[in-house]
């Protein structure tokens, strides 16, 4: 087992090597650079900037220097956010994302359980092709779409929540609603499924017939049972709710890093993007391994299959 | 079996998850919501820098122009008024600029501010090591490029300080809109006692000094720039607390300005404006802005080294349309490529302006077949343009028009700084291009010198028009110059390097409970000049 996990994180670190090296050297294709504003750059004062930021150095040099940095923790001094290093951005914003990450769970496991659960209970019935029909909805709108409108009802109409910021938990309502919808649904799915298997085996029969209350049957004998797909689901699902809080972030105006990404990538923030980029490919790595190593301990053939 | 797993499994991720929630209540700092007395403004997006020397965004310069006081500033209504500079007077020749300092001036911290600060200010703008990107905006002191490009020492730059009250300016060439350039941050003073002990540091709000009525509180990137009246500014202000946003999407300012959120925003969706007329009329500013937007032709390149097509392709667009048909956003129709708004200077429309469009029509397909091109070989040119609804919506109306003379164009976009970038290195045919400007027509028409350098995208060359600007920057007179700069004008239209297309209109929304804003041309509003409506 130590040698399955091993093998998975030498692959992790691998993958997280050539994530970087790419990405560092695809940003530099991109036109234009991180000097180029609204105004004219005189070639004397574009020197001026390249010596301070030592982007006149060779370019394998510049690589080379950032990964030396990368290695001691230091993701270099950010272009454009000029009094920020890229450390202190991600500071400031990682707590944000994955505050809006974390809400966006609860919010889809709240739903997603429940309406999971009712409607396994009785698979066809009328309140099943209700809830079902809502998650539904709920996978087929995107954020990019769903967000918007719930800021027109809830913010603007009603005046209920905030339209954006981050300054409160009552900011963080409406995008973690919006980005934990379409989870929600995805999740409703995979418990409606499990519970009307699980409904249907001998020890379920047996605690009915034993007389026991139908609350005590769905929690402790259903859902403990159903809710082992919804697990090595959860891993990657993570990962993409924190990845997925790009477009939120933009919406809601709310100071994560997924909004340094859209910034940093429009504005040529060579070290800004490669710092979110690490972040992430970090997340999504973490939550993959994580789930590896789940699924070896869980099912020994895949461990041996493996190894 | 799934009942062991279950229960090795479920409780501790369960267990996990609760944990994860209650240290991110923890992890996570907090803030209060804005209160009341705290005057809430949405801008354009996150400053970049607030070091005014290194500052390169307008959006930059609104916070600036709070924190700071140059020798020069705005009044509410955007004219330029003293600042830290009490009077000032020129020399003969135009070359020497001497000013004299407000009495007891200071810092933010309480110490003195004095004329030795702006000689500090101004070496350490040209100080290569500061990288300014915008250091060529004072470019006309004396030495300053030299310096810029270190061939020169600091102190070889044109600026000194005879006395604690009195800085003075050496030009190395007459410029007599020195004062309306000093309204820049790139002219403004920075605490040398503050940059000294902290370095790169000192624009943290723990390490801020600053002259201006306000000074920074707190910076939270992405979510506010936090500023507070400064105690020694040399006027009391009304407004106590500001909090700057970063609102880059005009739906989402729009929004948060109709759920009370923002006092003030920038900008809203244009689509939106007939109901914003309807619902808040009186929270409406609809500006000028002086700018122009123009297409560009690419002037190096076949056929647009051909003026007669450049003419066609110039005629064939009618401004008027454009503004009042296709935008609808109350931005005004440009006839010349200098903008009609710039104070004591007279422009020089398009030629064909006035004419019937039919006339105009027949004339751009009679100089089209003499270029060669007609029906069965018609003219194919690729027009570019920025992202976005405005851009689109103008480009795609622009190709209707020419298609009226049977030119075929094609429309490439590209997110702004791909479009800007590709400008810069020639790659394109026809582009559009906006240029945000001073108050003076030299602005606009240096675009257009061959060696102003990659900002004249087109590439346009014209030995005769290049000597009479020089000759207009050897004045020092203001009156006299600008008529040059007008004969200027007036020569090189004919070469139909541009298309000047229309001034950008601001809507802006200011809340009630704001007075004292006034609508400006340059669209600047020094929050000490706003006051609450009780």
């Amino acid at each position: 087992m130590t040698r399955y996990i091993l093998k998975r994180l030498v692959f992790a670190v691998v993958t997280l090597f050539v994530i970087i090296t790419v990405v560092f050297f695809l940003l530099r294709l991109a036109p234009g650079g991180p000097f180029d504003g609204e105004r004219r750059l005189p070639p004397e004062i574009e020197a001026n900037l390249k010596a301070a930021y030592n982007l006149d150095a060779p370019l394998f040099l510049q690589y080379g220097r950032f990964m030396v940095n990368l290695v001691q923790g230091d993701l270099g001094p950010s272009f454009t956010q000029k009094d920020f290093d890229v450390n202190a951005l991600i500071r400031a914003g990682l707590p944000v994302s994955l505050r809006l990450g974390l809400g966006a769970l609860v919010c889809a496991l709240l739903l997603g359980l429940s309406i999971g659960i009712v409607a396994g209970l009785k698979p066809g019935g009328l309140l099943d092709t209700l809830l079902m029909a809502v998650s539904n909805l709920n996978i087929a709108v995107p954020t990019i779409v769903a967000a918007p409108l719930m800021v027109l009802l809830f913010s603007v109409t009603l005046s209920w929540f905030p339209g954006g910021g981050a300054d409160t938990w009552w900011h963080f309502v409406l995008p973690a609603l919006a980005l934990g919808l379409p989870l929600s649904a995805e999740i409703a799915r995979i418990m409606r499924g499990g519970i009307a298997e699980t409904n249907l085996e001998p020890f379920v029969k047996t605690a009915k017939a034993k007389g026991l209350k139908s609350p005590r049957i769905v929690f402790r004998h259903l859902l403990p049972a159903a809710s082992i797909p919804l697990l090595s689901f959860l891993g990657p699902a993570m990962a993409g709710l924190l990845t997925g809080s790009v477009v939120a972030e933009q919406i809601f105006d709310l100071p994560g890093i997924g909004r340094y990404y859209v910034q940093g990538a429009l504005n040529r923030d060579y070290t800004l993007v490669m710092g979110v980029t690490i972040v992430y490919s970090f997340a999504i790595l973490s939550f993959n391994l994580l789930v590896d190593v789940a699924y070896g301990l869980i099912d020994p053939r895949i461990r041996i299959a493996q190894t | 079996m799934s009942q062991t797993l279950l229960s090795k499994w479920t409780r501790p991720a369960l267990a996990g998850l609760l944990g994860l929630l209650l240290l991110s209540s923890f992890l996570l700092p907090y803030t209060v919501t804005a209160d009341e007395g705290v005057l809430t403004i949405g801008n354009a997006g996150e400053p970049q820098t607030l070091d005014p020397h290194r500052y390169n965004l307008r959006l930059e310069e609104t916070l600036l122009n709070d924190l700071f006081l140059g020798l020069t500033t705005f009044n509410a209504a955007g004219e330029i008024v003293p600042g830290a500079a009490q009077s000032w007077q020129t020399s003969e020749d135009g070359l020497t600029w001497t000013f004299k300092l407000r009495d007891n001036l200071k810092w933010s911290d309480g110490q003195p501010l004095t004329a030795n600060d702006f000689v500090y200010a101004s070496q350490r703008l040209q100080n290569p090591a500061t990288a300014a990107s915008l250091a060529y905006f004072m470019y006309m002191v004396k030495n300053a490029p030299e310096v810029n490009r270190g061939e020169l020492p600091v102190s070889a730059l044109g600026v000194s300080a005879p006395d604690a009250q009195t800085f003075v300016i050496e030009l190395s060439q007459p410029y007599p809109y020195l004062l309306e350039r000093l309204l820049y941050p790139t002219a403004f003073p920075v605490p040398e006692h503050v940059i000294e002990t902290h370095g790169d540091n000192w624009v943290k709000p723990a390490n801020w000094v600053s002259n201006g009525a306000y000074t920074l509180a707190d910076w939270q990137p992405q979510a506010f720039v936090a500023m507070q009246a400064n105690p020694h500014f040399y006027e009391s202000v009304s407004i106590a607390n500001v909090r700057y946003l970063p609102v880059v999407n005009e739906q989402s300012a729009y929004n948060r300005f109709r759920n009370n959120e923002l006092h003030v925003i920038g900008s809203f969706p244009v689509g939106e404006l007939a109901r914003v007329k309807a619902n808040y009329p009186d929270e409406l500013h609809l500006s000028d802005l002086l700018s122009m937007m123009y297409l560009v032709f690419n002037t190096e390149k076949a056929p647009f080294n051909d003026t007669r097509v450049r003419q066609a392709l110039s005629l064939a667009i009618d401004q008027d349309i454009l503004t009042d048909k296709v935008l609808r956003s109350g931005n005004k129709p440009a006839y010349s490529f200098v903008p009609d708004l710039i104070a004591d200077y007279q422009t020089t429309p398009l030629l064909h302006i006035g004419k019937a469009r039919a006339e105009r029509l027949q004339q751009a397909r009679e100089l089209l077949a003499s270029a060669g091109y007609n029906n069965s070989n018609p003219l194919k040119i690729t027009l570019r343009h920025v992202s976005g609804v405005e851009g689109k919506k103008v480009n795609l109306a622009i190709t209707g028009m020419w298609r009226q003379i049977g030119v075929v164009a094609n429309l490439q976009q590209a997110e702004l700084r791909n479009h800007f970038a590709d400008l810069r290195q020639g790659d394109f045919d026809v582009a559009w291009a906006g240029w945000v400007g001073e108050n003076n027509a030299e602005h606009y028409l240096t675009l257009l010198q061959s060696d102003i350098g990659n900002v004249n995208y087109g590439r346009f060359a014209d030995a005769r028009f290049d000597d009479m600007i020089k000759t207009a920057q050897q004045l020092s007179s203001a009156k006299q110059r600008n008529q040059q700069l007008a004969a200027a004008e007036a020569y090189v239209v004919d070469a139909y390097a541009v298309v000047p297309l229309y001034t950008v209109s601001v809507r802006r929304l200011v809340s009630q409970k704001i007075s004292g804003w006034q609508n400006n041309l340059r669209d600047v509003h020094q929050i000490r000049y706003l006051s609450w409506s009780d």
